[in-house]
């Protein structure tokens, strides 16, 4: 098989999606008189979406050509520290989770010099406290 | 008569000192946007969404659009400086342009393609402006059934483009099927939200778009390397020889731009890809492209900002996105409150007008700025993307909290984004998947209405010549390249 895995399992992804939405308006009704309810159209998108992903699996086992997996493990860090800074929101608030995030990313990720990863982090955390909180009165956490 | 009447009032609502700030800020944005790597237009202007809360959607719209034709100037540096396009639609420039800096013609290079966008820019909102009215008027027309093939054609349309039919068109139903959680807009009930009250309200758009464009956009690309620009531009006015050369190119690569440009969801890309092809086929010597022939910068160049124009035709007159970034600037509309459409022209004239009016002005501030500017929009080339992609972050996960104050959100913005790198990645679409659940709605309702109407037959579709001509056209839109692809070697 020359598939990627990688798109395969996205492929796997959109069907799943499918299917829980076919299983879920199945359980709501369907059609009343000459309406459709509201599980209607949510079967229909679950079926074609089950269709259209099963569809692409077997363009992509039958068709594709073999691709080069680009190494994951950066994209992967960078999103663990999006998801650690996400939940430093409830512990720390706003300002310090978003300057957490860009430091370790400056600094750590990217091995920039530290201290202007902390200047150009503090600047951008700045910034954005300014415009969200200040000028547009957002209540951020 | 009425259409300059129109122009006239648009212009005056374009010029108050709030709207032409958002007009210089959008172009000057859009045109530093489309000089770094890794953004675009479109994640450009869903970042900026959260900014424009409490702005006037006039301001608003003209600033995206702004971006939008901005980030065609933009990406033009790119292809010459540094041999790599910064947006799709500026990689035809790339074969020419590039040799042309090495060839010390660096800066003509720019300059014609400056010159050629603005006239381009200009010939296309003049036909956005002699061209939308009339095809709104006929839209408007549309009852239910129309309404629900529009949204269909819309869909397959920009499914269609994509690398993969298959993978858009599932892209664009995962968009519906997202659409659908939350309240159901005709009987009340909650649908699909697992349990958990702050999806009552639905995925907002916002948080999908900042997702897939801005956190998958970034995952993607955040192994890019840095860039080695020649930062030696040189003149960048042409001479007589090389306007002479290069005029007719314009004017061809205008009106193949525009015309390209307002089919649904054709876009700049296409434009600027036919608009060599036929500099190419049109030349006394074709073995000059590829090598540095001017014809070859000024041409694409021209179609894809006379295409920005034109992709606004259908987005405005009919509410189907001409391009990915359209499709964003729509659905934008619709947070605004507007119903994009034929109706616009109507109930929002104003608005329209204005923006119309503000191309004007922003191709030719472009212009302005592009010729003596172009030397230090390339030290921009500089800046490494590893400066760039945090702060990115940073305003993605900023904006989609202060949207709806909602932590929830921002774990459901790095899940999308996870699924938009996985897009990205393997060539899915994401534009279609922000239409589909912004559309999803309308095309429910408009569905249910047309049964409701039809008393549940759905031979109303066909029955009515429009929707029937809108439907054939999705049906073309998908099968055409579905067929092409099985009659060429995989």
């Amino acid at each position: 098989m020359k598939a990627s895995k990688g798109e395969l399992a996205l492929a796997l992804v959109f069907a799943l999606l499918g299917i829980l939405w076919i299983v879920a308006a199945l359980r709501m009704p369907l059609w009343e008189g000459f309406v459709p309810q509201s599980g209607f159209m949510p079967l229909c998108y679950g079926v074609l979406l089950a269709a259209l992903a099963a569809a692409v699996v077997l363009d992509l086992v039958l068709r594709s050509a073999p691709r080069a997996e680009e190494p994951v493990g950066k994209p992967l860090l960078v999103g663990a520290i999006l998801a650690a800074s996400i939940a430093g929101l409830y512990v720390v608030g706003f300002a310090p989770s978003v300057f957490l995030l860009l430091l370790a990313l400056f600094a750590a990720v990217e091995r920039l010099p530290l201290v202007r990863s902390i200047v150009v982090a503090a600047a951008t955390t700045g910034v954005l406290f300014l415009v969200f909180k200040t000028w547009l009165g957002v209540p951020l956490p | 008569m009425e259409v300059l009447t129109q122009l006239g009032q648009g212009f005056i609502a374009a010029a108050t000192p709030a709207n032409l700030l958002m007009c210089l800020l959008g172009v000057v944005l859009g045109q530093v946007i489309g000089v770094l790597p890794g953004i675009g237009p479109s994640a450009a202007i869903a970042l900026l969404l959260p900014l424009t809360y409490g702005a006037s959607p006039t301001g608003a719209i003209i600033m995206f659009a702004g971006i939008y034709y901005g980030a065609q100037y933009g990406g033009t540096l790119t292809s010459v400086l540094i041999n790599v396009p910064g947006e799709s639609s500026s990689v035809m420039t790339t074969l020419d342009g590039y040799q042309m800096a090495l060839q010390g013609r660096g800066g003509v290079a720019l300059g014609i393609a400056a010159i050629g966008s603005f006239i381009a820019g200009t010939i296309g909102t003049l036909g956005l402006m002699l061209l939308a009215p009339p095809l709104a008027g006929v839209a408007l027309a549309f009852g239910p059934p129309e309404y629900c093939a529009l949204v269909l054609l819309g869909l397959t349309a920009l499914a269609a483009v994509g690398g993969s039919v298959l993978k858009g068109l599932a892209t664009g139903v995962a968009g519906l099927l997202l659409g659908t959680i939350g309240i159901d807009p005709q009987v009340g009930v909650p649908r699909f939200d697992f349990g958990q009250p702050w999806l009552l309200d639905g995925v907002d758009f916002i948080v999908l778009a900042v997702a897939l464009f801005g956190v998958g956009e970034v995952l993607a690309s955040c192994r890019m390397g840095t860039a080695d620009p020649i930062l030696n531009v040189g003149r960048v006015l042409p001479s007589r020889e090389e306007w002479r050369q290069a005029r007719m190119a314009i004017l061809r690569g205008s009106g193949i731009g525009f015309l390209i440009g307002v089919l649904p969801a054709a876009g700049a890309t296409i434009a600027s890809f036919v608009a060599y092809i036929a500099e190419k086929k049109v030349a006394a010597d074709p073995s000059r492209f590829g090598k540095g022939a001017i014809e070859g910068v000024a041409g694409p160049e021209s179609a894809n900002n006379a295409a920005s124009a034109g992709a606004m035709v259908p987005m405005f007159a009919l509410g189907v996105p001409g391009s990915n970034t359209t499709a964003v600037m729509l659905a934008a509309l619709i947070m605004f409150g507007l119903r994009p459409g034929p109706d616009m022209f109507t109930t929002n004239a104003n608005l329209v007008w204005a923006v119309i009016a503000s191309m004007f002005i922003g191709n030719a501030i472009l212009l302005v700025m592009n010729l003596p500017l172009a030397g230090m929009f390339a030290r921009l080339l500089q800046i490494r993307y590893c400066w760039i992609y945090p702060p990115i972050l940073a305003i993605c996960l900023t904006g989609v909290i202060a949207h709806a104050n909602n932590i929830e959100d921002a774990w459901l913005m790095l899940a999308f984004g996870a699924l938009g790198w996985g897009m990205k990645r393997y060539d899915w679409s994401a534009a279609p998947m922000i239409l589909g659940l912004v559309l999803g709605p309308i095309f429910e309702n408009s569905l249910r209405q047309s049964l409701t109407l039809s008393h549940g037959s759905g031979a109303i579709f066909v029955t009515r010549p429009i929707a029937a001509v809108l439907l054939a056209l999705a049906l073309i839109a998908v099968s055409v390249p579905l067929l092409y692809k099985g009659k060429t070697p995989s």
